[in-house]
């Protein structure tokens, strides 16, 4: 976490913020904040990170709660609509017209990103496209283009207009090795040092490119701080040894030959290791799922940076 | 040089009327003025001494730019015709692109025009089949076609905006275009799309032939109150108002009066306070066309 930053420098503010949809309770009581830079938002399918990026989206509304950007309310017509002008954003499950071209639906965005001068839209259509790699794709068919490459047209149409916010819900997914080390690539060398909400349940994404992360389990939020503080919270429950631990959570062989464990408590004798931010984010899962174990929620850090 | 260019490009001529270095960096940066650089254009394109010299001047990441941006706006197509007619005519540029790209938009013109088309064409096989055999209300065989008409209207307006036709609607929703333009371009649309095919067929149904006009002034109502109603209740709420608003009505005078009152020239002027009703209500009210917000 950033000593630095105040609550002044925080792009984006959530205070008290609750959703429902029907008995299941998507979002239940979240505060955050999250200023420039990279935060990972971190949890299982089903944790309420959608429901949480699509509010802050300004495509749903809260039922209880407030949602603050750039100091702005969504609540609010004229200000949701300024933030939406700042605003790129890649859904889950964002679909395609199949029949338009790459430049044709990136056209249409910018269109309705209200770049309204022909000529500027064929400049963001190329810019964006050459970003994400696709420059040579512009006059190919959506339908013809890999599950990959629709990923990084995704990721192109959210380019569009250099938004200040960039809220990404997995972005990742669907990306080879190589396309996404260029991803990583291409959300650290943005211009304008725009404020990024990587929506993930990779932990590797958040280890490589995440100055913050925010793990959200069961529509609370249990954990804010940085990927180190994260790996933190395992520090003491995970150890090493010649062979499986039976009073461990999970026990896997590695590479040399040896085991690793992760525990609530390590046996006497055995040889305590540094934790991975994986092994944090597994064990405060863990604890979530069983809150009865003696170790209890574990919270590092402020609530906001 | 042996062609008369303007001052700024012949005063700085190079050796053997060939260009100097000068304007060609000038020209490679585009510091000249459009006259100057045509001039400039027409001698490379003859000599090949100024064609290699040019090269040197050359922005190579600036030229690759151009190049991506010239494809993309190949990619993107140029205007037909029909839009280059409504761009003459004022329609935004930005807007009828809106409308082209919505493919969304395309397969509900198909299916509204289809669907209108196949319900009239059928009702007509029908009506002919119940005047030839005499039975009944000579009237009442238009019932089915009172009823359906406008809603199929609708349809067409309602499946332009369903997610199951709009795959990118997140999109749509999220971006700062407002969202009262993009429905009522799309419903505009939609509308003239379905209705050219409805008071064409109507013709072919047995009945007075001011009937397809007098069906539009019900269509255009039925769509306000869907427009009005969206911005108080959820879309599928809104659309069984909107079917209520004309289906009731339909069915309570053919029960009671000639069919054809809830289309006549009494039942015009309370059709058209409705949708001026519904229309003040829309607009009022249009911050409101958004998912997910607060009706």
């Amino acid at each position: 976490m950033d000593e630095m930053t105040t609550d002044v420098d925080l792009a984006v503010r959530v205070e008290g913020l609750s959703r429902r949809y029907g008995p299941v309770r998507a979002l239940d009581d979240v505060e955050m904040g999250m200023g420039r830079g990279i935060t990972g938002l971190l949890g299982p399918n089903g944790a309420g990170k959608t429901t949480l990026l699509s509010i802050l989206a300004t495509i749903n509304q809260p039922d209880a709660g407030r949602v603050s950007v750039f100091g702005l309310d969504p609540a609010d017509t004229a200000q949701r609509v300024e933030i939406r002008r700042r605003l790129g954003f890649l859904p889950q499950e964002l679909g395609f017209h199949r029949h338009f071209t790459v430049a044709g639906f990136l056209d249409y965005v910018a269109i309705l990103k209200e770049i309204v001068d022909r000529r500027r839209r064929a400049e963001e259509v190329a810019r964006v496209l050459a970003a994400v790699g696709l420059q040579g794709m512009a006059g190919r068919r959506i339908r013809a283009l890999s599950g990959g490459m629709r990923q990084r047209l995704g990721i192109a149409q959210a380019l569009l207009g250099d938004p200040d916010l960039l809220l990404l819900d997995e972005p990742t997914a669907g990306l080879d090795p190589e396309q996404q080390l260029r991803f990583r690539e291409l959300l650290s060398n943005l211009p304008g040092d725009p404020t990024i909400v990587l929506s993930t349940h990779q932990v590797d994404d958040v280890s490589a490119i995440c100055s913050h992360v925010v793990v959200l389990l069961a529509g609370k939020v249990r954990f804010t701080g940085t990927p180190a503080e994260l790996a933190d919270t395992a520090a003491g429950h995970v150890w090493t040894s010649h062979q499986r631990d039976p009073h461990a959570l999970l026990s896997w062989r590695g590479g040399d030959n040896r085991w690793r464990h992760l525990g609530e408590r390590p046996p006497a004798g055995v040889e305590v290791t540094a934790a991975t931010v994986d092994e944090g984010y597994l064990l405060l899962s863990h604890t979530v799922d069983n809150p009865s174990t003696t170790r209890g929620w574990r919270r590092v850090g402020r609530r906001d940076r | 040089m042996t062609t008369p260019f303007p001052d700024q490009v012949a005063s700085a001529d190079g050796p053997g009327g060939h260009l100097g270095g000068e304007v060609l960096a000038a020209y490679a940066t585009n510091r000249l003025d459009e006259v100057a650089a045509w001039s400039v254009e027409a001698h490379v394109t003859t000599c090949s001494a100024c064609r290699v010299a040019l090269r040197a001047f050359v922005d190579r990441d600036r030229l690759a730019r151009n190049r991506s941006v010239l494809l993309a706006a190949a990619a993107v197509g140029e205007p037909g015709p029909a839009r280059r007619l409504l761009s003459r005519v004022g329609v935004p540029e930005h807007l009828l692109g809106l409308l082209a790209a919505t493919p969304s938009l395309r397969r509900s013109w198909l299916l509204s025009v289809l669907g209108v088309l196949a319900v009239v064409a059928g009702e007509s096989v029908l009506a002919n089949h119940l005047w030839n055999r005499g039975s009944g209300s000579t009237w009442g065989v238009l019932v089915p076609f009172l009823l359906v008409g406008p809603l199929l209207v609708l349809g067409g307006v309602a499946l332009a905006f369903l997610p199951l036709f709009d795959p990118s609607h997140q999109l749509a929703a999220a971006a700062p275009f407002p969202g009262v333009n993009l429905l009522l371009a799309r419903a505009v649309s939609a509308l003239l799309a379905a209705l050219l095919p409805v008071a064409v067929a109507a013709f072919f149904v047995p009945g007075p032939g001011w009937l397809p006009a007098a069906m539009l002034l019900p269509c255009l109502a039925v769509w306000c109150v869907a427009l009005a109603a969206v911005t108080v209740v959820g879309a599928t709420a809104a659309a069984v108002v909107s079917a209520a608003t004309w289906v009731l009505p339909v069915i309570v005078v053919a029960a009671s009066h000639p069919a054809l009152a809830v289309v006549r020239w009494h039942a015009q002027v309370a059709w058209a306070a409705l949708a001026a009703a519904a229309a003040v209500v829309a607009f009022v009210r249009r911050d409101r066309f958004e998912m997910g917000w607060t009706r």
